[in-house]
């Protein structure tokens, strides 16, 4: 492409900076009118950039409308999600990496996987608000996490099958040969190696179960989490529109921090399993 | 995107004695169990409770749940209800288009993006943040840009000299604009997926065709498309499905209004049950929904990707 005019390459570059303007716009907006007071939110023409930026909206939200309990439900639950999807997600994905089952177990139980990551659980919304009102998971964080580990156990398995691949297995063959027990050498050699995907694993959990919204809606109605209290800032009569973009702003900042510090495993996360709404 | 065991690596390691321990003979058995526990608690129970809910007059009376046996009465009711049928019509409607639109965005600025000598990484991390953004924020702050007294849109028409549009309660504009929010959040996912796959590209054909001077268009058609088509094949099958659950942009930015014309299949489904925690009749409605998705993609998989999935190992 060498040869190609200056003119193309031009375009191109016009081209993506477009694409970044719509994709940034929006979110540099609710940055930027969540720190108005009311003046300044209602001028004509609007401020491009805040001329008296206030923490006005933000203390608002965090103590009269008590946001931050709903920060601490959603990590609770974040958390929970994020441990038990790991836990159980990468267990399986050793297995599956380092074992071979019976009657091709192994295929059956990577395809079951991949359908749960197909068709979530819609249809299992119901019942479970009726399982979990019984044994008193309802409204509760942990049983809410308990679902959205489920929900991302798929992608944790497809994740960590990869990493596990790519430890040398030569390591844990030495162990073996030494007289360590299997069990042994997953805890001492496979576990702390694949400890980049376990993390970059455990932080994609942790965003999913972050946004997550229909479950925490309905199995969670008492301990809102915060995607729920944003939603709840809209009321049949007014919207508090300052406050509305400071806690659309709340909700988002920890997840775009832990996006930015696991960068280098994102890309591949999303495109394994796909974190959207 | 398939990830295949790999069964004489998995092989090569010797086997347990049979004096060791039970759990150590077992153990591969042991690693998977929670998991299949977990199924069987999240997918197989509930699946087969919904599948009883559904043939049963259940409700929530004070506390407790009054069930009877009905037959096939929630299906026939759910079959003439207009809602449901104007819901579903919806669905699919939405679908379509966003995936559509998607598709050909995130197409798009991928072989943009491919192009490019520098900025790519820079480019891809700011092209994530969309993706990994809660859902309801986004609405929220789409919410805002729409409102017709202080939205920048409005703000910007009645600039070039243009009225105002009342973007979510019109009911000519309600739809499309909701759809934008979906495209905006969602096309850098699809172009994610599509860039991982151009970049993966063998190069020699690409090579072939610049020796036989083939124009760019040329190229594209006869090079990267057919190259392409399978992850092509697999993003619209993923969105399509991903896309039918709309719910959560819908409910926070016009609560399906204006009037009930932007009800998706989960906000109906939604609608009846909170207030009214009819659990025979929505459990009906989700089965219904939930086996339309199934047939949809198992139709899709069969008719359409049959050329290009990889025979099961």
């Amino acid at each position: 492409m060498a040869g190609e005019s200056r003119i193309g390459t031009l375009l191109r570059y016009a081209g993506i900076a477009l694409v970044l303007a719509i994709v940034l716009f929006p979110v540099y907006w609710m940055i930027n009118m969540s720190f108005k007071d009311t003046a300044e939110f209602t001028a004509r023409p609007p401020t491009m950039i805040v001329k008296r930026p206030t923490w006005e909206n933000y203390r608002d939200i965090l103590i009269s409308q008590g946001f931050d309990r709903y920060a601490w439900n959603s990590l609770l639950t974040a958390l929970t999600a994020a441990v038990v999807a790991v836990t159980v997600g990468s267990l399986m994905a050793y297995a599956l990496s380092r074992f071979r089952l019976p009657k091709n177990f192994n295929y059956h139980l990577l395809f079951t996987i991949l359908t749960v990551r197909m068709f979530p659980p819609i249809l299992s919304l119901i019942p479970l608000y009726y399982i979990y009102k019984q044994i008193g998971l309802l409204d509760t964080r942990f049983g809410l996490g308990l679902i959205h580990a489920w929900v991302e156990v798929p992608l944790v398995v497809w994740m960590m099958i990869g990493f596990f691949r790519d430890i040398p297995r030569d390591m844990e063959e030495a162990a073996l040969v030494d007289g360590d027990t299997r069990l042994g050498v997953l805890r001492k050699i496979a576990v702390p190696l694949a400890r980049p995907g376990l993390a970059a694993t455990f932080i994609l959990v942790f965003i999913s179960s972050w946004n997550e919204f229909l479950f925490a809606l309905i199995l969670n109605s008492r301990n809102q989490t915060l995607p729920i209290a944003v939603a709840g800032q809209i009321t049949q009569f007014e919207i508090r529109y300052g406050n509305l973009m400071a806690a659309g702003v709340f909700a988002t900042v920890p997840v775009l921090i832990l996006a930015f510090l696991t960068q280098r495993h994102l890309t591949r996360g999303l495109t394994v399993g796909g974190v959207t709404g | 995107m398939a990830i295949r065991i790999r069964a004489q690596e998995a092989a090569r390691v010797r086997p347990v004695s049979a004096r060791a321990p039970w759990w150590e003979r077992n153990l591969a058995w042991l690693l998977v169990a929670p998991a299949i526990a977990m199924f069987a608690l999240f997918a197989i129970y509930p699946t087969a409770s919904a599948l009883l809910f559904s043939l049963s007059r259940a409700r929530l009376i004070r506390g407790s749940l009054e069930r009877t046996y009905i037959g096939l009465d929630n299906f026939r009711r759910a079959f003439e209800d207009p809602l449901v049928r104007q819901s579903a019509a919806f669905t699919i409607k939405w679908s379509l288009s966003v995936t559509a639109m998607e598709v050909l965005l995130g197409l798009l600025i991928a072989l943009l993006v491919s192009q490019l000598a520098r900025g790519r990484g820079l480019i891809t991390s700011l092209l994530i943040i969309p993706i990994i953004m809660p859902p309801v924020s986004v609405a929220v702050a789409w919410r805002f840009m729409y409102d017709p007294a202080f939205g920048i849109f409005n703000y910007l028409l009645n600039l070039v000299g243009l009225g105002d549009v009342y973007w979510l309660s019109d009911p000519d504009v309600a739809t499309y604009a909701l759809m934008a929010v979906d495209v905006w959040q969602t096309t850098p996912f699809v172009f994610l997926l599509l860039y991982a796959g151009l970049i993966s590209l063998p190069r020699d054909p690409y090579e072939a065709a610049a020796i036989d001077g083939a124009s760019p268009w040329f190229t594209f058609r006869t090079v990267t498309l057919p190259l392409l088509k399978p992850v092509l094949l697999v993003v619209i099958l993923l969105r399509v499905i991903d896309s039918a659950r709309i719910f959560d942009k819908i409910l926070v930015m016009t609560r399906g209004g204006p009037g009930s014309q932007n009800y998706s299949m989960t906000y109906t489904i939604y609608q009846e049950f909170i207030p009214k925690f009819d659990f025979g009749y929505t459990a009906a409605l989700s089965f219904l929904f939930q086996l339309s998705l199934v047939i949809v993609a198992t139709i899709y998989v069969r008719r359409v990707m049959a050329d290009y999935s990889a025979p099961a190992e």
